[in-house]
C-alpha cells in the first residue's frame, strides 16, 4: 500500500544518486547472471571482501520451505537492504545471520553461512559468541524493562568486557553517543528505558546491540514503528555506523532502502530474486519482479 | 527483587535450622478413636495436663473403628496408646491387635450415650415405641396389609404408622452410614424395632444374615435424611422445621434444652437419671482401650487412667457429666475403676 | 476497504441516505440490548454481594461477643494455711475462688446447690488467682479483689444468647443460677472484657478457656514448609517445563498430568501423604511438617500452571533482546523473563498458600485432626490448624462454641485478605510494564 511511488521519487533528498537514468534496458533480464550461484538470481551477489558469505541457504518451518536456495555476500562496512513483500522471507534470512532462528520450535537451516570465514552453523561454534559478534535491532523497540544503564551495560556485563566500573561506564557512554542518544540521557541514565520514546528507545536499543561492539549489526525494519522525525534520526545513524560495521537491514519502505544502503537486495516467495547496487536497483531493475515491486505494481 | 530472594534465603535456612529434632522420643499420650467419646477424653486430657504436669494428651477423632486401626497396627512411638470406642473392641480388630504384637490390652468402660430422637420444642413431644421407629424408617417392612412377604415401606406420615402418632409427614434427620452414632442406632433402635414383629423374629432365627439386611436397611426415598456427621447442624435445621424429627446423640440434647426435646422411646424420656438408670432403651456403653505395651516408655498413662477413673471425672457429680457423659452405677464404676488402675488385662482371642 | 456494509438496495447501490435510515432503525434495539446486558451483569454482581454481606453479617453477628469475655469479681482469700512458699504451684487456687464464691453467697449450703455454685465461675479460674500469686507472693494472708472468667453457661446467659424469662425446665441454667447472676450483676461484680485468653491459648474443652493461639501456630509452621517447598519447585518446574523442555510427546504428557493434578480433591493428597511421609518415611504424625508436606503436594500444580502462565505473558521482544547481545538462554530467562514473571509467580503462589490455609480435608488424613492443647513450638511437634480448630469446634455440643466458631473464621478470614492483599501490593509493586 505505501509503494505508490513512482521509481524517480525514491531517491532520498540530498543523496547523491548515480544520474537519472532511464528504465530503458529492462527488457535486458538475462544478462550478469552471477556465476554458478543462486541460479535464478539476477545480479552478482559476490563483494570483493566479503565480512559474511551465505551459500545455498535453505530454511524450513517444519515441511513449509520459507527460504529457498539463496545466496549472498555482506560486505565490510557497507550497508545492505532487504526489500520485499509481506512474507517473502527477509527477516527469516535475517534471523538466520545469528541464529536467532534456532529459539523457534520447529525452523530448519541449510546450507552455509561464515562470518570472517567461519562457519556460524558449524556445532564447533558457540551461538553465544556468533551473538556477541553479529548484534540486531529488532521491529519493536524492546529495551529491557531496566534503568537505561543497565539496558547498554547488560552485553558488557554478561560478556565480562569491562575489568572495572569506570570501564563499564565509558562503554556506556560511548555506546550512547554512538547511537546519538547520550545528550539526551545523560542526566537520567538510571531511568527506566521503557520511559523513553519510541525513537528514543530504539536508540538505546542500537546502543545496546553496538556495546558490545559486534562487527555486523542485524536491523529488522527499525523504523516501522517509528515517526518519520525519529525515523531520520535512525536513518543519519545507520550512515554513521556503517562506518565501523557491516548493516543488514530488512525494510519495508523503499525509500529508506534507498535512503541507506549500497546494496540492496530484493526477496519475493523465499526467493531471492535480484542484488545489486542501490542505484541500479531502483533505477535499472533487471528482474520483471522487481520492477513490479519498485514501481507500485504489486506488493 | 534481590531483597526478595535473600528472604526467601532466610526462610529457608530458619527451615531448615527447625528440622526434625529427634522424632523417635514421644513425651506426650496419643489417643485416637471415637468422635463420640473425643469430648469426654479431650476434657480428661485437658484436667490431667493441668494437674499433673505432664504435657497435654494429643487427642485425635478418628472414628471407632479408624481408631482401632491405628491403634492396632503394632507396639511403639508412632502408634497410638491408648483408643477411645463407643462400642466394644470387636473379635476380628483383637486379632489384628494380636498379629502386629498389642497383645496386652486393659478395656475401660467409662459410661454410657444416649441415642434421642428429638424435634422442635414448638411441636409436640413425641411417643414413639421402637417398632414405630423400624416401621416409619426400615426401607422394607413386612406387608401392613396383612399379606405375605416384604414390601416397600409406604407410610408417609407417623399417623400412618401408628395411629397414637400426629398426623405429619415422617422426616427425619440423621447421621451417615460413617458415622458412629449411626450405627448404634441401628442396632439399639432399628435391630430391637424389628425383633417386635413377630415375623421378623422368626426370619431371626431361621436366617440371621437376611433379617439384619431388612434392620439395617434405612428408607431411601427421602423420609430419613442423611444431615452429615455435624450434629449442631441437625440441631439448627430442626428449629426451622418443627416437622422434623433429628436422631443424634444426648450431650447435644443435653445442651439445647432450651430449644429442642426428646421423644420419649417406650415411654421412656431421655434425661441424665433415666439413661443411667439404664431404663432409656436407646443407650450404648463407651469406651477406651490402654496398650499396656506402652505404660512405662510414654509417661502418665497410668496417671492419665487414674485421672479418668476419679469421681470427680467420671462420677455422677463429675466434670465429665457436665459434658453429657452418663456414668456406670456406682457398684460398677468402682469395680472397673479397680481393674483398670491394676491394668487388668483383656483376654485375647 | 470498499465493501459494502448494509445490505444495498434494489438497485444494486447503496445510498447513504437508506444506510442512515436502515442504522438508525437497529439502534433503539442494540442499545436495548446492550442496556440489558449491563442490568444482568450489574444484577449478578449484586447477587453475588448479596451473599458475601449475609456471610459477612451473619459470621460477625455470631462471632462478636467471643472476643468478649465475662469477668466475675471475686474477692479471694488467699490464705497462708492452703497457699504458702512450699506449694505456690500446687496449691488448690480453685478451692480459694469456691471459698469465696460461698462468701458471697452464704446462704447457699447444700452440696447439690454448692455444686451449682462453683459452677458460676470457670474452672480456669483458679490459674488466675495462681498467677496473680507467683507473681506477688506478698499477697499470701491478704485478700485481693479479682477478675475471674465466668463459666460457658454462664456467659451465655449475660451475653444474651440465651433467653432469661423462658420456663425454668427449658433452660440450661437454673432460676438459682440466674438468681445469683442478677444479685451479682446488681453489685457490679459482672462485666465483660476484651477476651485476651482467645488469642493467647491454645484448644481447651471449656469455651471460655479455648484460644486459637495453638491453630494459629500451627497455621504458621505448616505454610511456611509448605511455602518454602512448593515456591522454589513450582518455579523451577514451570522455568524448565517452560523455557527448556523440549516440546514433544513427553512433556504434554506432563502437562496433562499437573492440570489434571490441579482438579484432585484434596483429600487424595492426604491419602498419598499418609502412605507416603507417614508408612514410609516415618515422619511424626500430626506434625506441621508432614502436613506442610501434603499441603505442599496440593499446591504444587496450582504454582506451576500460575507460573507457565505469567512466563507466557512475557513478550518474546524480552528473550530476543538478550538473546541477541549475546545472553545464554540461562542468562535470558534469569536476568530478565524471570523477574517480569515473579510477580505473577507470586500472586499464584500466594493464592495457592491461601487454599492451603483453608484446607482441612488433606490434613484429616495425617493426623491433624486432633485436640491439642499445648502451642506447637517447632515443625514436629503435634498440631492443628485454624480450618481444623474451626471444624473441631463446629462440631462441639457446648453452646459457647458456636461463637466461638464464628471468631475463629472471622480471624482465619482475617488471614486470608491480608494474604490476598499481600498478593496485589506485590503485584502492583513488581509489575513493570513494557
Amino acid at each position: 500500500m505505501d509503494a505508490f511511488v513512482s521509481a524517480k521519487s525514491l531517491k532520498g533528498p540530498g543523496k547523491p544518486t548515480q544520474g537519472d537514468r532511464s528504465v530503458a534496458g529492462l527488457e535486458n533480464k538475462s544478462g550478469m547472471e552471477s556465476q554458478g550461484l543462486g541460479g535464478k538470481t539476477v545480479g552478482d551477489v559476490h563483494v570483493a571482501d566479503p565480512r559474511m558469505t551465505c551459500r545455498h541457504v535453505n530454511v524450513f518451518y517444519g515441511d513449509k520451505q520459507a527460504i529457498r536456495d539463496v545466496s549472498i555476500d555482506i560486505g565490510r562496512n557497507e550497508v545492505l537492504a532487504m526489500i520485499g513483500p509481506s512474507g517473502c522471507g527477509k527477516s527469516t534470512f535475517l534471523r538466520c545471520l545469528n541464529r536467532m532462528n534456532d529459539t523457534i520450535e520447529g525452523c530448519r537451516v541449510t546450507g552455509t553461512i561464515t562470518l570472517d570465514g567461519q562457519d556460524i552453523y558449524d556445532p564447533s561454534l558457540d551461538v553465544v559468541l556468533l551473538r556477541a559478534q553479529v548484534g540486531m535491532v529488532f521491529q519493536k523497540p524492546n529495551p529491557f524493562p531496566k534503568s537505561i544503564y543497565e539496558n547498554v551495560a547488560y552485553g558488557p556485563k554478561i560478556h565480562g568486557l569491562a575489568q572495572s566500573r569506570d570501564e563499564l561506564d565509558e562503554i556506556v557512554e560511548t555506546s550512547l553517543r554512538k547511537a546519538g542518544l547520550w545528550e539526551e540521557v545523560k542526566d537520567r541514565l538510571q531511568q527506566s528505558g521503557t520511559g523513553l520514546s519510541g525513537g528514543q528507545q530504539q536508540r538505546l536499543c542500537i546502543a545496546r546491540a553496538i556495546a558490545v561492539n559486534p562487527e555486523v549489526i542485524l536491523m529488522d525494519e527499525p523504523c516501522s514503528a517509528l515517526d518519520p522525525i525519529a525515523t531520520g534520526r535512525i536513518e543519519d545513524l545507520i550512515h554513521e555506523l556503517r562506518e565501523q560495521y557491516s548493516i543488514v537491514i530488512v525494510t519495508h519502505s523503499m525509500q529508506q532502502a534507498a535512503r541507506v544502503s549500497q546494496r540492496t537486495a530484493f526477496f519475493h516467495m523465499g526467493d531471492l530474486i535480484e542484488v545489486g547496487p542501490t542505484d541500479r536497483i531502483f533505477t535499472r531493475p533487471r528482474h520483471k519482479l522487481t520492477e513490479d515491486y519498485i514501481t507500485g505494481r504489486f506488493g | 527483587m534481590k531483597r526478595f530472594f535473600y528472604a526467601m534465603t532466610a526462610l529457608c535456612i530458619l527451615a531448615a535450622a527447625q528440622a526434625p529434632v529427634n522424632a523417635s522420643a514421644r513425651d506426650y499420650i496419643y489417643i485416637v478413636g471415637s468422635s463420640t467419646v473425643y469430648p469426654f477424653s479431650t476434657t480428661v486430657a485437658e484436667q490431667f495436663g493441668k494437674a499433673y504436669g505432664f504435657k497435654t494428651p494429643k487427642v485425635e477423632s478418628t472414628g471407632t473403628g479408624g481408631g482401632f486401626k491405628l491403634f492396632c497396627a503394632g507396639v511403639g512411638v508412632e502408634h497410638p496408646d491408648i483408643s477411645n470406642a463407643s462400642r466394644a473392641i470387636k473379635k476380628s480388630e483383637l486379632e489384628t491387635c494380636a498379629q502386629n504384637g498389642v497383645k496386652e490390652i486393659v478395656e475401660v468402660k467409662i459410661g454410657f450415650d444416649g441415642i434421642v430422637l428429638a424435634n422442635s420444642k414448638k411441636a409436640p413431644v413425641m411417643q414413639l415405641s421402637r417398632k414405630d421407629i423400624f416401621m416409619a424408617l426400615a426401607s422394607e417392612i413386612p406387608d401392613p396389609k396383612g399379606g405375605a412377604g416384604m414390601v416397600k415401606n409406604p407410610f408417609k406420615t407417623w399417623k400412618d404408622v401408628n395411629p397414637a402418632l400426629p398426623d405429619v409427614k415422617i422426616e427425619v434427620l440423621g447421621p451417615p452410614p460413617t458415622s458412629g452414632t449411626r450405627d448404634a442406632f441401628l442396632e439399639l433402635a432399628m435391630e430391637e424395632g424389628a425383633l417386635e414383629i413377630a415375623s421378623l423374629k422368626d426370619l431371626k432365627k431361621t436366617d440371621e444374615k437376611a433379617f439384619k439386611k431388612v434392620a439395617h436397611s434405612i428408607r431411601e426415598d427421602g423420609a430419613w435424611i442423611d444431615a452429615g456427621e455435624n450434629d449442631n447442624l441437625i440441631v439448627q435445621k430442626l428449629l426451622t422445621n418443627p416437622n422434623a424429627v433429628g436422631v443424634f446423640g444426648f450431650s447435644f440434647l443435653d445442651q439445647n434444652t432450651d430449644k429442642i426435646q426428646g421423644a420419649a422411646v417406650n415411654g421412656t424420656t431421655p434425661t441424665f437419671e433415666t439413661i443411667a438408670a439404664q431404663k432409656y432403651p436407646l443407650s450404648r456403653p463407651l469406651f477406651f482401650y490402654v496398650k499396656k505395651a506402652h505404660v512405662g516408655s510414654i509417661p502418665g498413662i497410668p496417671e492419665f487412667v487414674k485421672e479418668f477413673t476419679e469421681d470427680k471425672a467420671w462420677g455422677p457429680q463429675g466434670y465429665l457429666a457436665d459434658k453429657g457423659l452418663i456414668p456406670l452405677p456406682d457398684a460398677e464404676r468402682a469395680s472397673v475403676r479397680d481393674a483398670a488402675r491394676a491394668m487388668k488385662l483383656l483376654s485375647m482371642p | 476497504m470498499n465493501k459494502p456494509f448494509v445490505t444495498t438496495s434494489s438497485s444494486g447501490v447503496s445510498s447513504p441516505s437508506r444506510t442512515v435510515t436502515i442504522v438508525q432503525a437497529s439502534l433503539h434495539k442494540r442499545y436495548r440490548a446492550e442496556k440489558r446486558f449491563r442490568l444482568l451483569g450489574l444484577s449478578a454482581v449484586i447477587c453475588g454481594l448479596a451473599f458475601l454481606a449475609f456471610m459477612f453479617v451473619d459470621i460477625i453477628s455470631k462471632g462478636y461477643t467471643a472476643f468478649l469475655q465475662t469477668m466475675v469479681l471475686v474477692d479471694i482469700d488467699v490464705d497462708p494455711g492452703e497457699v504458702h512458699v512450699g506449694n505456690l504451684d500446687q496449691a488448690d487456687y480453685q478451692g480459694l475462688v469456691k471459698k469465696s464464691l460461698e462468701k458471697l453467697f452464704p446462704e447457699v449450703t447444700g452440696r447439690q446447690e454448692k455444686r451449682e455454685l462453683y459452677a458460676l465461675v470457670s474452672s480456669g479460674a483458679g490459674t488466675v488467682v495462681r498467677q496473680r500469686v507467683l507473681e506477688d507472693t506478698s499477697m499470701i494472708g491478704k485478700t485481693i479483689a479479682l477478675w475471674v472468667p465466668a463459666n460457658d453457661d454462664v456467659d451465655m446467659v449475660v451475653k444474651g444468647h440465651v433467653e432469661r424469662n423462658l420456663p425454668e425446665s427449658e433452660r440450661r441454667l437454673g432460676d438459682r443460677t440466674l438468681g445469683w447472676i442478677e444479685a451479682l450483676e446488681s453489685q457490679g461484680r459482672i462485666t465483660t472484657r476484651w477476651n485476651k485468653t482467645f488469642f493467647k491459648s491454645g484448644d481447651s474443652r471449656e469455651p471460655e478457656l479455648a484460644g486459637i493461639l495453638g491453630a494459629t501456630a500451627g497455621s504458621f509452621y505448616t505454610i511456611l514448609v509448605t511455602l518454602v517447598l512448593s515456591f522454589p519447585i513450582g518455579v523451577a518446574a514451570a522455568l524448565y517445563l517452560e523455557e527448556f523442555a523440549p516440546k514433544n510427546r513427553w512433556t504434554d504428557l506432563i502437562e496433562v498430568n499437573i492440570n489434571n493434578l490441579a482438579a484432585v480433591p484434596s483429600i487424595v493428597f492426604g491419602l498419598l501423604g499418609l502412605a507416603v511421609f507417614l508408612s514410609f518415611f516415618g515422619l511424626p504424625r500430626s506434625s506441621p511438617l508432614v502436613g506442610g508436606l501434603v499441603l505442599t503436594l496440593m499446591t504444587l500444580p496450582t504454582i506451576i500452571i500460575a507460573g507457565r502462565a505469567s512466563l507466557q505473558a512475557v513478550p518474546p521482544s524480552i528473550r530476543d533482546a538478550a538473546l541477541s547481545v549475546g545472553a545464554s538462554r540461562m542468562q535470558a530467562v534469569f536476568h530478565h523473563v524471570l523477574p517480569l514473571a515473579l510477580p505473577g509467580m507470586l500472586t499464584g503462589t500466594i493464592i495457592g498458600m491461601g487454599r492451603a490455609l483453608g484446607e482441612t480435608a488433606p490434613l484429616l488424613m495425617v493426623g491433624m485432626v486432633a485436640f491439642i492443647v499445648d502451642i506447637p513450638r517447632g515443625f514436629t511437634d503435634p498440631a492443628t490448624v485454624l480450618p481444623v480448630q474451626i471444624y473441631l469446634w463446629a462440631d462441639s455440643a457446648e453452646r459457647a462454641f458456636v461463637e466461638k466458631t464464628s471468631a475463629a473464621i472471622l480471624v482465619l478470614l482475617a488471614f486470608l485478605i491480608a494474604m490476598n492483599a499481600a498478593a496485589v501490593y506485590l503485584r502492583n509493586r513488581f509489575e513493570r510494564r513494557w
